[in-house]
């Protein structure tokens, strides 16, 4: 004893303090005593006030109506994380701690809001790769800075800053710094983001430690859907249309200037007319590599694994989705040229003595199909020929007509509006929209994996590469995405998870992706109509910049589908359409 | 027995010799000095040495919050007070409220006292005094704090716009002065190998702003101020009320670098007021370190009047 006694005490003399690390463990509620109007009774439209946020976010949020909260698949959409601790909160945080070591792996935090649970790994892990779902908490890593936990997060969902529209992205990066005096914990929250901010956007906000108890900790939505709307009715104002714009900086005796925010009018010699600050090179960068989400190298093909029985295969051009079980293997799509070595080598990892036994085309196009013929032939059907390719038969009209051989077609087509097969005990079901971005598009879903490989029709690296010059037709596309949001539901965790989405290209989806997906080819589309019916030429249009508020999330000024290219061609297939429809009605 | 007795008193000496250490800092802290053993005069201990922060630059408040309440006079009415826990006689007094008066009646400074100064839009000029004595100044009202360490400093007899300020450090690294630049966990972009100068300083920087990107941050810990004395004034430019009763905590932090290169300051302000206030009233400001002081710019305290309110048209 007097020896321990000796010890302790030559410890406290001699030895620094142990880096401290501050417990957060409790019950929080917030305090609300900055922009309260903003944060609880929430917010009026057209205050984008306080807010670094570019030309791309003032037109997202000029064309908001807070009657998109009753679309069905917005009604249980929870704040994503930027949003989250602005909004009314309250919290409850507990550790997780190694059973032998009790060295902290995670702070824990659930919240009454929208019954979000979060998780913030503290144990030196990377983000996850780029093909990753996202969610609305995101993937939190922390470290300490002494006293202060400082967070990273990513893999948000796309969301708001503000209640009424000011949109944020899903390439959003959240660095979060948690502070604790006392009952009071102190959170700020810096938001990046390239695609709707001109620098980061910081925010502070404080929580007390619930002395009672509270009972708020659910809750608990259910969509209804209240009055039959047309699933191509989401509410958006046209440009220069929203009423309510200036309503704001009216009531409440501010400058016009001021409220439309933007980074110039953060700094103390803002004035009324000030010109817009020039963006700082680098404002929402610098990250470290391991705080921000892994690419694949080049040239890397991968197999990661879904849901259920099906595994996507990324870095093939096209994303291959792989169902694996008892009676083998089905492959939807089947990669670009090139790359089918290390497809097959990913597929034979999956499901190692398995044979190949299907194939599916989800389109004609050659990032998806280039790799047909050998997959094909390094797989059997029972009955020992090479695995059945099954496609729309427009598919095999296509490749017919672009001069592909025989052995890279697919020979089990289809001409009706789908296909059902029973594979590895559960129900695959092919559904072909009549023109989506080509008239050659199918969806797969996996009944019981709850997965659905949609091809082109939903990809999130681009917009929808609609081809009229191959029957592809804009409603075609929304249509198509619309039957995707027919059949996806989301788990009991509020509009995420539960049917998981392979997109054509990028990464993996839900329904709240895919809705917001659908909300941007229709807001842009009804954009391109209301300019088509002002006989507005299409130069015109490609200067009004119809969509300019998703250029920076979807656009391209170079490559394959520019952001022009899209524009023409929803601009044709309208003008075209509108040109069927005034002949129509003349010949009556 | 003897053995036992032996240890104990070795322990007691290792304990007697701990509080006397743990003693000479505190001695130190009020500027005593003194020696400690035979050896040579050892540097005193000041909360410049001690400091494990180095707050000093200019840095710009960014107003990403309550902007409608900072940027521009909110005008009097039923929200005016939105936000504030403020009670019904703080309610009455601001409606009260009368900027030409309080011009004419050399009272143009009350918005810019200690409880609201903070949330002024404008810059902050953030140095040592001395050695036991940080300076605040602002360009907003060209307002200064000082912030006592000393424990013997006494406030004045007549209460001022920014009241009486101790301060004190507190968390991990308090007396080791701030953290070396090379620590790139903590910095994000310091120079490999260098050494930290402990107190104020370092890279021959001392007594200016280390240079951006370069910056030495801070082991994680902050500074606490308590502030009283101060003459009634406005938490908001309004004329929403803070009384001579108040006493006003804060926090001051400087944040990790930021992965771009920023460097954020933090002041976590809680004013509790048992005259106008239901509740502490809390609220954080946030300040960018500048390049330099450039725009530091000293104008008089003045509000300018709100702007008419008008009816939305449709």
């Amino acid at each position: 004893m007097t020896r321990f006694i000796l010890a302790a005490l030559v410890l406290a003399v001699t030895a620094s303090p142990a880096l401290a690390q501050v417990s957060f463990v409790g019950d929080w509620s917030g305090r609300y005593h900055e922009d309260q109007p903003d944060r609880v009774p929430g917010e009026e439209p057209g205050d984008f006030s306080g807010i670094p946020l570019n030309e791309a976010a003032r037109r997202f949020g000029d064309a908001w109506d807070v009657a998109r909260h009753s679309v069905i698949e917005h009604q249980c959409a929870p704040y994503t994380l930027p949003y989250m601790f602005f909004g009314p909160n309250q919290f409850r945080i507990w550790e997780e701690r190694h059973p032998d070591t009790q060295e902290l792996i995670a702070i824990q935090m659930y919240m009454g809001t929208y019954q979000q649970r979060r998780t913030i790994w503290l144990d030196g892990r990377p983000h996850p790769p780029e093909y990753a779902p996202h969610t609305f908490m995101g993937f939190s890593t922390g470290e300490w800075n002494g006293d202060v936990l400082t967070i990273t997060t990513t893999h948000i969902k796309a969301g708001y800053y503000r209640r009424t529209g000011v949109p944020q992205s899903d390439r959003s990066t959240v660095v979060e710094h948690w502070m604790r005096h006392g009952n009071l914990l102190s959170q700020v929250t810096i938001a990046s983001d390239p695609v709707y901010l001109s620098e980061p956007y910081i925010r502070s906000q404080e929580f007390v430690t619930m002395e009672r108890g509270n009972t708020n900790w659910l809750y608990n939505c259910e969509y209804v859907q209240e009055l039959p709307t047309d699933k191509n009715d989401v509410p958006h104002f046209l440009p220069g249309q929203n009423p309510f714009i200036g309503e704001f900086a009216a009531r409440h005796a501010m400058p016009e200037g001021g409220v439309r925010g933007g980074v110039e009018t953060l700094l103390p010699e803002w004035r009324p007319g000030a010109k817009p600050a020039a963006p700082r090179p680098n404002a929402n960068g610098g990250f470290r590599p391991e705080h921000q989400p892994s690419k694949l190298a080049v040239g890397e093909v991968k197999a990661v694994p879904v849901q259920g029985n099906v595994h996507m295969i990324v870095g093939a051009g096209a994303n291959i989705a792989v169902q694996v079980g008892q009676d083998g293997i089905l492959v939807v799509d089947a990669g670009a040229a090139g790359t089918s070595d290390k497809v097959l080598a990913a597929i034979k990892a999956l499901a190692p003595g398995k044979e190949i036994r299907w194939m599916v085309n989800t389109t004609f196009r050659p990032d998806h199909t280039a790799g047909n013929e050998p997959i094909s032939k390094a797989g059997r059907t029972v009955n020992g020929n090479t695995a059945d390719i099954i496609a729309h038969e427009n598919v095999a009209a296509r490749m017919i007509k672009a001069g592909i051989p025989d052995s890279s077609r697919p020979f089990k087509t289809f001409f009706e509006s789908g296909r059902d097969l029973p594979f590895n005990g559960e129900a695959v079901i092919i559904y072909h929209p009549d023109s989506a971005t080509t008239d050659t598009d199918s969806i797969v879903m996996f009944r019981r994996s709850d997965v659905i490989a949609a091809g082109d029709v939903y990809r999130t690296d681009s917009f929808p590469v609609i081809d009229p010059d191959n029957g592809g037709t804009t409603q075609g596309t929304i249509d198509a995405l619309n039957h995707i949001l027919s059949l996806t539901v989301p788990s009991k965790m509020l509009q995420e998870g539960g049917t998981y989405v392979i997109p054509g290209h990028g990464r993996i989806s839900d329904e709240h992706d895919v809705v917001m997906y659908r909300d941007m080819v229709l807001i842009i589309r009804d954009r391109i109509r209301d300019m088509v019916e002002k006989n507005m030429t299409l130069e015109q249009v490609k200067a009004a910049r119809p969509a300019l508020d998703y250029e920076g999330r979807y656009g391209s000024d170079t490559g394959s589908w520019t952001t022009a290219m899209f524009i023409e061609a929803i601009y044709k297939d309208l003008s075209a359409a509108r040109k069927a429809g005034a002949a129509t009605r003349s010949a009556r | 027995m003897r053995r036992n007795s032996l240890l104990l008193s070795t322990a007691s000496f290792l304990l007697v010799a701990a509080i006397a250490f743990g003693r000479s800092d505190v001695a130190a802290q009020r500027g005593a000095g003194g020696q400690r053993g035979a050896g040579p005069a050892a540097a005193p201990q000041t909360a410049r040495t001690r400091g494990p922060v180095d707050f000093t630059g200019t840095w710009v408040s960014v107003v990403t919050e309550d902007w409608r309440w900072r940027m521009v006079t909110p005008p009097k009415d039923q929200s005016a007070a939105a936000s504030i826990p403020v009670n019904q006689e703080a309610r009455r007094v601001a409606q009260s409220w009368d900027l030409e008066a309080d011009n004419k009646g050399g009272n143009q400074c009350r918005a810019f006292g200690v409880g609201g100064i903070n949330r002024q839009p404008g810059r902050l000029r953030i140095s040592w005094q001395d050695d036991n004595t940080l300076k605040f100044e602002y360009d907003a009202g060209t307002q200064t704090r000082l912030l006592y360490f000393d424990r013997a400093a006494q406030p004045p007899a007549e209460k001022t716009w920014q009241g009486f300020s101790r301060a004190d450090w507190e968390g991990p690294g308090v007396g080791r002065g701030a953290a070396p630049v090379g620590d790139n966990r903590v910095t994000g972009g310091g120079l490999p190998g260098a050494a930290g100068v402990p107190g104020g300083g370092g890279q021959g920087l001392r007594g200016g702003p280390p240079p951006r990107g370069q910056a030495r941050i801070n082991t994680g810990a902050n500074l606490k101020i308590v502030t009283t004395n101060f003459r009634e004034g406005y938490l908001r430019k309004n004329g929403i009320p803070y009384s001579e009763q108040a006493v006003i905590t804060e926090y001051i932090h400087r944040l990790p670098t930021h992965p771009n290169g920023d460097n954020w300051l933090q002041v976590i302000t809680i004013v509790e007021d048992p005259r106008y206030l239901t509740q502490p009233y809390y609220t954080s400001t946030n300040f960018r370190l500048e390049p330099n002081d450039a725009g530091f710019r000293p104008t008089p305290c003045q509000t300018a009047p709100p702007l008419p309110v008008k009816t939305p048209s449709k």
